[in-house]
């Protein structure tokens, strides 16, 4: 196969394994960097299109997307930080107070 | 087979079994290691690609900073946590069911796009990708077109460090 | 300004509610009775000038339309006034006698807190009863009808805070309501077979060539259905009683001298229908004589001074309808014009009397009064001897005319008529005298307390009273049948009775005053005799003081059935078990349901991922399948 339709199934697979992350895992931080697996497999493809049609557009927003992930982090790791020192666990089952 | 191809499929599997690794490890220092390997594997990628001046920003910002951080928030984390004795929530079956059929229809959807084959792309390759990502007219682009983007973001900067300030007060007033 | 002095009369007292009602408490009694009892007195000048107008234009009827009420297609309804000779005579009565109340009034009312308040209704209930005796048509005519009903529930009930009075104002807006089931379905068929319900149209058609397409007797029932529920005829005549719960004015405009008259006044103005309705007018007599006669056996053994009068005024409708069955609906017009002046008469002496007495009404704890009380003891005398018949004063010609009617009408007299109306006049001659004796003539019964309290009434009451009592006198000689007969002409007198007209003249005078002499052997020194009386046909006077147990019938027939159905079938089934049901029912499948969704919310955040990407999976398939 050809190495756009490869970096393509693998940014693909990469999302669906980090959704897949999200989905399963019980520990809020491992479900924090399934997410980030999520990022990095949309951001290949991002990459692979910009390569492919040679625009630097794509880098910059490339660019922008670090930054804003990079942004997203610094808040989420403290939000669960706090949640985790409510609940003394970082079990998400433990988190199911809207229930019902 | 050349070099480049080799390499690249080297990568694509590495970033891969990293993937996979997130979700099979126990402890979350792992998961955090296999994530570390999946995105300098990633970083190779585009660097082999041509896209130099995102793989180095891969590297720097993404694993230096974002993952680094991540790592000090693990260490902070007590052993006897029972998420590491039940790695699984309950509904993992149907989960991975679920998943499995979105990859089924997202690369089923990319396989049936129309494609320019290697064949056409490969005289393009090389020269000009790596001629149009150098950090230079990189960086001339940004500051250029895309100054507003540019301030923009480090305003999204501030708004992030003053709400982790503000998240952590909020934190230490309600421990008290 | 001819043509609007109708509305205008009309329209004064109308005025005199809305000021009273909304500035009296404000202004003080002064302004209140100067309004309430001025503006009734100019309408009796306006009401005098109209009058003078007809006789000018030797009869002719002023018409007057006020407002068009609706149009609707082809059918005008519209708010017209009428004025003839009847309602002249009617307009008269009401605005003459009203306003001597009213006068009266501001004596007996003056230590009332709600002063204000009575003379407001007492003004509406003028403007209403105008309305009724007024109206050209058989609507404007019912408007009045149920304004007069509205009225008499307010001043009735006008001491609501007594739970029994406010009981008695509801009683007798109730049974007018039966009644007027009866007006209204007369009324719909009148409209539907002639077009119009403008009484001088109704009665043309009627005596017209052709016709009408309905039954006059069934119309003339139905409308006379009506009658009896306002002008307290059997079987709806047990309101009246309790009407005597409110202050004794009211009972003297309303329940004697105008209200009650609106059941006669309206068979009366129908005549034309009426001459053409042989059953309905047959039964009108008998209800009216059966009527008479219950009421005067019942007022004999009553010991409620007002009770006694108002059964005397229950008997003497049944004798104005007794006129009206035998078709001479002149001489009824012409006994309602005098029974107004001697019954208001009497029943502003009886409320002399409770005011003398400190508000005690009953006659066994009277007595000996003639003395302290001088006026109102000539005055209600006189009044006594009108209604007992006695000559030259009112009552005797027009009871007179009713019993020679009875007797000789070509249209349904007949010797058993006239006999039980005979027997009837005794009785009240009899009862009446009787009162008078009790209230009176006998040594004092009174305690001591109220004794040493007993003083004449004021000038603004005892005045009226003997104007009242001098139109007792002489009212009689001004003979309404004959004024009346362009408009109602006088049945046709059975020839081989001629001969019979002087000497039953005679036989009635000697009745009234066989009924005198017999209330004064019997009540005399007091009322030992009557006690032993009472003792001796005790089953017989339980029943007449039990009045022929008729509102306890009444309740256990329909109240208490009503009441049954009231509270299991439309309480319990319809209300609880449907309506509420039916709402709760809903309330608790929404709530089930909500249960069941809410399931959704598990708090699992793992779960919300699942739906989402589920979401995401089904789009996309969407989107694969339509391409």
């Amino acid at each position: 196969m050809d190495r756009t339709q490869l970096l393509l199934t693998l940014s693909i697979a990469l999302f669906c394994l980090g959704l897949v992350g999200v989905m399963i895992r019980r520990n809020a931080l491992v479900m924090l960097m399934c997410m980030e697996l999520m990022l990095n497999g949309v951001i290949l493809s991002l990459v692979t299109f910009a390569e492919r049609t040679a625009t630097l557009s794509g880098a910059v927003l490339v660019f922008l997307v670090f930054v804003v992930a990079a942004a997203e982090i610094a808040i989420a790791i403290p939000i669960v930080l706090l949640l985790s020192r409510q609940r003394h666990t970082l079990d998400v089952g433990a988190y199911s107070e809207l229930k019902g | 087979m050349s070099l480049e191809t080799l390499l690249l499929y080297f990568f694509a599997a590495a970033a891969l079994a990293g993937g996979v690794l997130m979700l099979i490890a126990r402890h979350p220092m792992r998961v955090a290691l296999a994530l570390i390997s999946s995105m300098l594997s990633l970083a190779g990628i585009y660097a082999l690609l041509g896209v130099h001046v995102i793989a180095v920003f891969q590297v720097l910002i993404y694993v230096g900073a974002v993952m680094v951080f991540m790592v000090y928030v693990i260490m902070l984390l007590d052993v006897r946590d029972p998420s590491f004795l039940e790695r699984y929530g309950r509904a993992m079956v149907p989960l991975v069911a679920i998943a499995a059929v979105l990859a089924v229809a997202l690369s089923a959807a990319v396989s049936r796009g129309k494609m320019i084959t290697a064949a056409e792309l490969a005289p393009r390759h090389a020269d000009r990708a790596a001629a149009t990502f150098e950090v230079q007219p990189f960086s001339v682009e940004f500051i250029e077109r895309y100054w507003l983007h540019f301030e923009l973001t480090s305003v999204l900067l501030l708004a992030a460090v003053v709400a982790a300030i503000a998240v952590i007060k909020a934190g230490r007033r309600h421990d008290g | 300004m001819t043509m609007d002095l109708l509305t205008l009369i009309v329209l004064l007292p109308l005025a005199g509610f809305v000021l009273n009602g909304l500035l009296g408490n404000r202004l003080g009694k002064g302004f209140v009775s100067v309004v309430g009892c001025g503006l009734p007195v100019l309408a009796f000048c306006a009401t005098v000038q109209a009058f003078l107008q007809l006789q000018a234009s030797q009869g002719a009827a002023l018409a007057e339309t006020a407002y068009t009420w609706a149009t609707v297609g082809d059918f005008r309804f519209e708010i017209a006034f009428y004025f003839d000779r009847l309602s002249a005579l009617m307009t008269l009565i009401v605005t003459g006698v009203g306003s001597l109340i009213h006068i009266y009034s501001t004596g007996y009312m003056k230590e009332d807190a709600s002063y204000a308040r009575y003379f407001a209704y007492l003004n509406l209930f003028l403007f209403f009863m105008l309305l009724l005796v007024l109206g050209r048509s058989l609507l404007v005519c019912f408007v009045g009808w149920e304004g007069v009903g509205l009225a008499s529930y307010l001043l009735i009930g006008f001491w609501f805070e007594d739970p029994a009075k406010a009981a008695a104002g509801k009683k007798a807006f109730i049974t007018n309501r039966v009644g007027d089931a009866g007006f209204l379905l007369g009324m719909f068929l009148l409209y539907h077979a002639l077009g119009t319900l403008d009484f001088d149209a109704v009665n043309e058609a009627f005596n017209g060539p052709v016709a009408p397409a309905v039954s006059a007797s069934l119309v003339g029932v139905l409308l006379f259905i009506g009658a009896t529920g306002k002008s307290a005829q059997i079987p709806l005549h047990v309101w009246l009683p309790d009407a005597m719960a409110g202050p004794t004015p009211v009972s003297a405009l309303i329940h004697a001298a105008t209200m009650v008259t609106a059941g006669v006044y309206l068979v009366a103005r129908l005549n034309g229908l009426y001459l053409h309705a042989p059953e309905a007018s047959q039964l009108i007599a008998v209800v009216g004589l059966a009527t008479a006669f219950f009421a005067a056996t019942i007022a004999v053994v009553q010991t409620d001074i007002k009770k006694v009068l108002a059964y005397s005024t229950v008997s003497q409708l049944g004798f104005m309808f007794l006129a009206l069955g035998v078709g001479a609906y002149g001489v009824a017009v012409f006994h309602v014009y005098t029974h107004a002046f001697f019954k208001a008469c009497l029943f502003l002496g009886a409320g002399s009397v409770i005011h003398a007495m400190s508000g005690e009404q009953d006659i066994r704890r009277m007595g000996g009064l003639a003395k302290r009380i001088p006026i109102t003891f000539v005055t209600f005398a006189v009044a006594t001897a009108a209604i007992a018949g006695i000559p030259p004063l009112a009552g005797f010609f027009s009871k007179d005319e009713i019993l020679w009617f009875a007797l000789a009408s070509e249209r349904g007299g007949s010797p058993l008529l006239w006999a039980v109306a005979s027997f009837t006049a005794l009785m009240t001659a009899f009862y009446m005298f009787r009162l008078l004796w009790l209230t009176f003539l006998t040594p004092s019964r009174m305690d001591h307390e109220t004794e040493h309290h007993v003083h004449e009434s004021p000038f603004s009451m005892t005045g009226v009273l003997i104007v009242l009592a001098i139109l007792s006198a002489i009212g009689g000689f001004f003979h309404v049948y004959h004024f009346l007969e362009p408009v109602m002409p006088m049945p046709a007198e059975s020839e081989a009775l001629e001969h019979l007209k002087l000497p039953l003249i005679f036989f009635a005078v000697a009745t009234g005053l066989a009924g005198l002499a017999l209330a004064v052997f019997v009540y005399r020194g007091g009322l030992g005799r009557a006690e032993q009386l009472q003792r001796r046909f005790a089953g017989l006077h339980r029943v007449l003081s039990g009045k022929y147990y008729v509102d306890e019938l009444y309740e256990a027939v329909l109240g208490r059935p009503l009441h049954w159905i009231s509270e299991r079938v439309f309480l319990g089934l319809g209300d609880r078990a449907l309506i509420d049901g039916s709402l709760h029912g809903l309330t608790g499948l929404a709530q089930r349901a909500a249960g069941r969704l809410s399931r959704v919310e598990t708090g699992n955040l793992q779960f919300y991922v699942l739906l989402a990407v589920l979401g995401v999976v089904a789009s996309l398939a969407w989107m694969w399948g339509h391409g």
